[in-house]
Protein backbone atom coordinates (compact mmCIF):
# COMPACT_ATOMS: atom_id res chain seq x y z
CA UNK A 1 0.00 0.00 0.00
CA UNK A 2 2.68 2.06 1.24
CA UNK A 3 4.82 1.47 -2.32
CA UNK A 4 1.86 2.30 -4.23
CA UNK A 5 1.35 5.78 -2.66
CA UNK A 6 5.55 6.48 -3.19
CA UNK A 7 4.94 5.03 -7.13
CA UNK A 8 1.68 7.43 -7.44
CA UNK A 9 3.51 10.65 -6.14
CA UNK A 10 6.70 9.96 -8.16
CA UNK A 11 4.49 9.75 -11.52
CA UNK A 12 1.99 12.77 -10.07
CA UNK A 13 5.60 14.71 -10.18
CA UNK A 14 6.68 13.59 -12.89
CA UNK A 15 3.63 14.75 -14.73
CA UNK A 16 3.90 17.96 -13.54
CA UNK A 17 7.54 18.67 -14.08
CA UNK A 18 6.58 17.64 -17.66
CA UNK A 19 3.77 19.86 -18.29
CA UNK A 20 5.82 22.68 -15.95
CA UNK A 21 8.56 22.41 -18.67
CA UNK A 22 5.90 22.29 -21.39
CA UNK A 23 4.87 25.68 -20.38
CA UNK A 24 8.20 26.93 -19.77
CA UNK A 25 9.15 26.08 -23.53
CA UNK A 26 6.15 27.31 -25.11
CA UNK A 27 7.10 30.82 -22.58
CA UNK A 28 10.70 30.69 -24.11
CA UNK A 29 9.45 30.15 -27.89
CA UNK A 30 7.24 33.08 -27.67
CA UNK A 31 9.70 35.50 -26.21
CA UNK A 32 12.19 33.82 -28.82
CA UNK A 33 9.31 34.85 -31.43
CA UNK A 34 9.03 38.26 -30.25
CA UNK A 35 12.96 38.99 -30.47
CA UNK A 36 12.68 37.95 -34.08
CA UNK A 37 10.06 40.44 -34.99
CA UNK A 38 11.73 43.08 -33.12
CA UNK A 39 14.77 42.63 -35.33
CA UNK A 40 12.73 42.05 -38.48
CA UNK A 41 11.19 45.74 -37.63
CA UNK A 42 14.74 47.50 -37.06
CA UNK A 43 16.10 45.29 -40.27
CA UNK A 44 12.87 46.71 -42.79
CA UNK A 45 13.16 50.22 -41.26
CA UNK A 46 17.27 50.05 -41.37
CA UNK A 47 16.26 49.10 -45.74
CA UNK A 48 13.62 51.81 -45.39
CA UNK A 49 16.33 54.67 -44.25
CA UNK A 50 19.41 53.97 -46.20
CA UNK A 51 17.97 52.18 -49.80
CA UNK A 52 16.64 54.99 -50.78
CA UNK A 53 16.91 56.17 -54.63
CA UNK A 54 17.97 59.06 -55.20
CA UNK A 55 18.88 60.28 -51.54
CA UNK A 56 22.23 61.63 -50.56
CA UNK A 57 24.42 58.55 -48.81
CA UNK A 58 24.99 59.90 -45.07
CA UNK A 59 28.33 57.63 -43.45
CA UNK A 60 28.18 59.10 -40.41
CA UNK A 61 23.83 58.03 -39.77
CA UNK A 62 24.61 54.72 -41.46
CA UNK A 63 27.72 53.87 -39.52
CA UNK A 64 26.00 54.87 -36.24
CA UNK A 65 23.20 52.38 -37.82
CA UNK A 66 25.15 49.44 -38.30
CA UNK A 67 26.90 49.39 -35.17
CA UNK A 68 23.25 49.66 -33.17
CA UNK A 69 21.91 46.65 -35.28
CA UNK A 70 25.15 44.87 -34.64
CA UNK A 71 24.13 45.36 -30.94
CA UNK A 72 20.65 44.11 -31.14
CA UNK A 73 21.89 41.15 -33.19
CA UNK A 74 24.47 40.05 -30.79
CA UNK A 75 22.25 40.71 -28.14
CA UNK A 76 19.82 38.46 -29.86
CA UNK A 77 22.18 35.43 -30.14
CA UNK A 78 23.73 35.99 -26.68
CA UNK A 79 20.61 36.21 -24.62
CA UNK A 80 18.09 33.68 -26.26
CA UNK A 81 16.53 31.32 -23.86
CA UNK A 82 15.35 29.37 -26.82
CA UNK A 83 18.96 28.00 -27.76
CA UNK A 84 17.98 25.62 -30.68
CA UNK A 85 17.00 28.83 -32.27
CA UNK A 86 20.87 30.23 -31.52
CA UNK A 87 21.59 28.91 -35.27
CA UNK A 88 19.05 31.12 -37.20
CA UNK A 89 19.86 34.37 -34.96
CA UNK A 90 23.39 33.66 -36.55
CA UNK A 91 21.91 33.12 -39.83
CA UNK A 92 19.79 36.80 -39.54
CA UNK A 93 22.75 38.60 -38.44
CA UNK A 94 24.88 37.32 -41.40
CA UNK A 95 21.85 38.92 -43.55
CA UNK A 96 21.76 41.77 -41.70
CA UNK A 97 25.66 42.15 -42.52
CA UNK A 98 25.14 41.70 -46.48
CA UNK A 99 22.20 43.66 -46.55
CA UNK A 100 24.61 46.78 -44.99
CA UNK A 101 27.51 45.90 -46.90
CA UNK A 102 25.40 46.08 -50.49
CA UNK A 103 23.54 49.24 -49.65
CA UNK A 104 26.58 51.13 -48.25
CA UNK A 105 28.32 49.67 -51.93
CA UNK A 106 25.31 50.90 -53.90
CA UNK A 107 24.18 53.99 -52.22
CA UNK A 108 27.77 55.67 -51.98
CA UNK A 109 27.91 55.26 -55.75
CA UNK A 110 24.07 56.54 -56.04
CA UNK A 111 23.03 53.31 -57.50
CA UNK A 112 19.86 52.31 -55.23
CA UNK A 113 16.68 51.46 -57.97
CA UNK A 114 12.72 51.28 -56.75
CA UNK A 115 13.58 47.37 -57.56
CA UNK A 116 16.47 46.77 -55.33
CA UNK A 117 15.05 48.29 -52.41
CA UNK A 118 11.55 46.45 -52.91
CA UNK A 119 13.03 43.26 -53.82
CA UNK A 120 15.34 43.56 -50.55
CA UNK A 121 12.20 43.87 -48.22
CA UNK A 122 11.06 41.17 -49.56
CA UNK A 123 13.91 38.91 -48.71
CA UNK A 124 14.02 39.97 -45.40
CA UNK A 125 10.49 39.26 -44.84
CA UNK A 126 10.87 35.93 -46.23
CA UNK A 127 13.72 35.11 -44.12
CA UNK A 128 12.42 36.54 -41.13
CA UNK A 129 9.25 34.22 -41.65
CA UNK A 130 11.44 30.85 -42.26
CA UNK A 131 13.09 32.03 -38.93
CA UNK A 132 9.97 31.55 -37.48
CA UNK A 133 9.13 28.78 -38.94
CA UNK A 134 6.58 30.17 -41.39
CA UNK B 1 4.69 25.40 -44.29
CA UNK B 2 6.87 24.91 -46.85
CA UNK B 3 7.52 20.51 -47.23
CA UNK B 4 10.57 19.75 -49.12
CA UNK B 5 11.34 15.23 -49.64
CA UNK B 6 7.56 15.51 -51.44
CA UNK B 7 7.31 14.64 -54.93
CA UNK B 8 6.05 16.85 -57.59
CA UNK B 9 2.85 16.69 -58.86
CA UNK B 10 1.63 19.93 -60.55
CA UNK B 11 2.25 19.70 -64.41
CA UNK B 12 4.15 22.97 -65.14
CA UNK B 13 2.93 25.09 -67.51
CA UNK B 14 4.80 24.65 -71.33
CA UNK B 15 3.39 28.13 -71.94
CA UNK B 16 5.89 30.64 -72.76
CA UNK B 17 6.89 32.73 -69.74
CA UNK B 18 8.48 36.64 -70.34
CA UNK B 19 11.47 34.90 -69.39
CA UNK B 20 11.59 32.50 -71.82
CA UNK B 21 11.38 34.83 -74.34
CA UNK B 22 14.28 37.04 -73.28
CA UNK B 23 16.53 33.58 -72.76
CA UNK B 24 15.13 32.67 -76.58
CA UNK B 25 16.98 35.54 -77.53
CA UNK B 26 20.57 34.48 -76.78
CA UNK B 27 22.41 34.35 -79.68
CA UNK B 28 25.80 32.61 -77.27
CA UNK B 29 25.97 28.78 -79.45
CA UNK B 30 27.79 27.45 -76.00
CA UNK B 31 25.16 28.54 -73.87
CA UNK B 32 22.46 26.95 -75.67
CA UNK B 33 22.95 23.37 -73.41
CA UNK B 34 22.67 25.53 -70.40
CA UNK B 35 20.15 27.63 -71.05
CA UNK B 36 17.87 24.74 -71.93
CA UNK B 37 18.62 22.81 -68.67
CA UNK B 38 17.95 25.90 -66.88
CA UNK B 39 14.72 26.38 -68.77
CA UNK B 40 13.66 22.88 -67.35
CA UNK B 41 14.88 23.39 -64.07
CA UNK B 42 13.28 26.42 -63.73
CA UNK B 43 9.87 24.71 -65.10
CA UNK B 44 10.48 21.68 -62.48
CA UNK B 45 11.43 24.10 -59.60
CA UNK B 46 8.09 26.01 -60.65
CA UNK B 47 5.86 23.10 -60.37
CA UNK B 48 7.06 21.03 -57.24
CA UNK B 49 4.74 20.71 -54.00
CA UNK B 50 7.16 22.63 -52.02
CA UNK B 51 6.46 26.24 -51.69
CA UNK B 52 10.20 27.00 -51.02
CA UNK B 53 11.17 25.63 -53.93
CA UNK B 54 8.59 27.49 -56.03
CA UNK B 55 9.12 30.50 -54.31
CA UNK B 56 13.03 30.51 -54.92
CA UNK B 57 12.18 29.75 -58.42
CA UNK B 58 9.87 32.55 -58.84
CA UNK B 59 12.02 34.77 -57.27
CA UNK B 60 15.26 34.27 -59.73
CA UNK B 61 12.91 34.26 -62.92
CA UNK B 62 11.46 38.02 -61.92
CA UNK B 63 15.03 39.09 -60.83
CA UNK B 64 16.36 37.71 -64.37
CA UNK B 65 13.48 39.43 -65.94
CA UNK B 66 14.08 43.03 -63.84
CA UNK B 67 17.76 42.34 -64.84
CA UNK B 68 16.94 42.30 -68.46
CA UNK B 69 14.53 45.43 -67.89
CA UNK B 70 17.88 46.96 -66.49
CA UNK B 71 16.22 47.97 -63.26
CA UNK B 72 18.72 45.91 -61.09
CA UNK B 73 22.66 45.56 -61.73
CA UNK B 74 24.26 42.16 -62.08
CA UNK B 75 25.99 43.41 -58.46
CA UNK B 76 22.39 43.54 -57.42
CA UNK B 77 21.16 39.90 -59.06
CA UNK B 78 24.44 38.32 -57.81
CA UNK B 79 23.34 39.62 -54.14
CA UNK B 80 20.05 38.23 -54.27
CA UNK B 81 21.32 34.39 -55.24
CA UNK B 82 23.80 34.99 -52.25
CA UNK B 83 20.49 35.82 -50.37
CA UNK B 84 18.15 32.98 -51.46
CA UNK B 85 21.48 30.88 -50.32
CA UNK B 86 21.26 32.80 -46.71
CA UNK B 87 17.72 32.22 -46.72
CA UNK B 88 17.93 28.66 -47.24
CA UNK B 89 20.52 28.68 -44.37
CA UNK B 90 17.57 29.87 -41.99
CA UNK B 91 14.95 27.41 -43.56
CA UNK B 92 17.12 24.61 -43.25
CA UNK B 93 18.49 25.93 -39.17
CA UNK B 94 14.96 26.66 -38.51
CA UNK B 95 13.51 22.99 -39.82
CA UNK B 96 14.23 19.40 -38.94
CA UNK B 97 17.08 18.91 -41.94
CA UNK B 98 16.18 15.30 -42.99
CA UNK B 99 12.61 16.51 -44.54
CA UNK B 100 14.55 19.94 -46.27
CA UNK B 101 17.48 18.16 -47.99
CA UNK B 102 15.53 17.57 -51.45
CA UNK B 103 14.51 22.04 -51.05
CA UNK B 104 18.06 22.58 -50.59
CA UNK B 105 19.50 20.87 -53.55
CA UNK B 106 17.37 21.90 -56.37
CA UNK B 107 17.24 25.41 -54.81
CA UNK B 108 21.24 25.51 -54.58
CA UNK B 109 21.34 23.38 -58.67
CA UNK B 110 18.61 26.71 -59.56
CA UNK B 111 20.85 29.15 -57.97
CA UNK B 112 24.29 27.80 -59.35
CA UNK B 113 23.29 27.89 -63.21
CA UNK B 114 21.00 30.91 -62.63
CA UNK B 115 24.14 33.04 -62.55
CA UNK B 116 25.53 31.61 -65.82
CA UNK B 117 22.54 32.51 -67.66
CA UNK B 118 22.57 36.12 -66.33
CA UNK B 119 25.59 36.94 -67.95
CA UNK B 120 24.15 36.07 -71.37
CA UNK B 121 21.31 37.56 -70.28
CA UNK B 122 22.84 41.26 -70.06
CA UNK B 123 24.54 40.45 -73.53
Amino acid sequence: MKSTLVSRNVLLCAVAFFIASCGTATFTKSGSDATIESLRSFHLAFIDEFAVPGKKFNATAFNAKVNEGNAKFQEAIANDKFTARRPVFVDLKAQFDADAAHIKSKASRGKITPALASEMKKDINKTYDHALGR
Amino acid sequence: MPSGGKKKHKKPSRRKSELDSALDQIDDESLAATTEEFQDLLREAKGDTSELIRQNAEEVERRLILLKKRKIDKEDFDYFVENQKRDLRVFVDGQPAQSQERAEKLTLQVLEIAAKVAIALMI
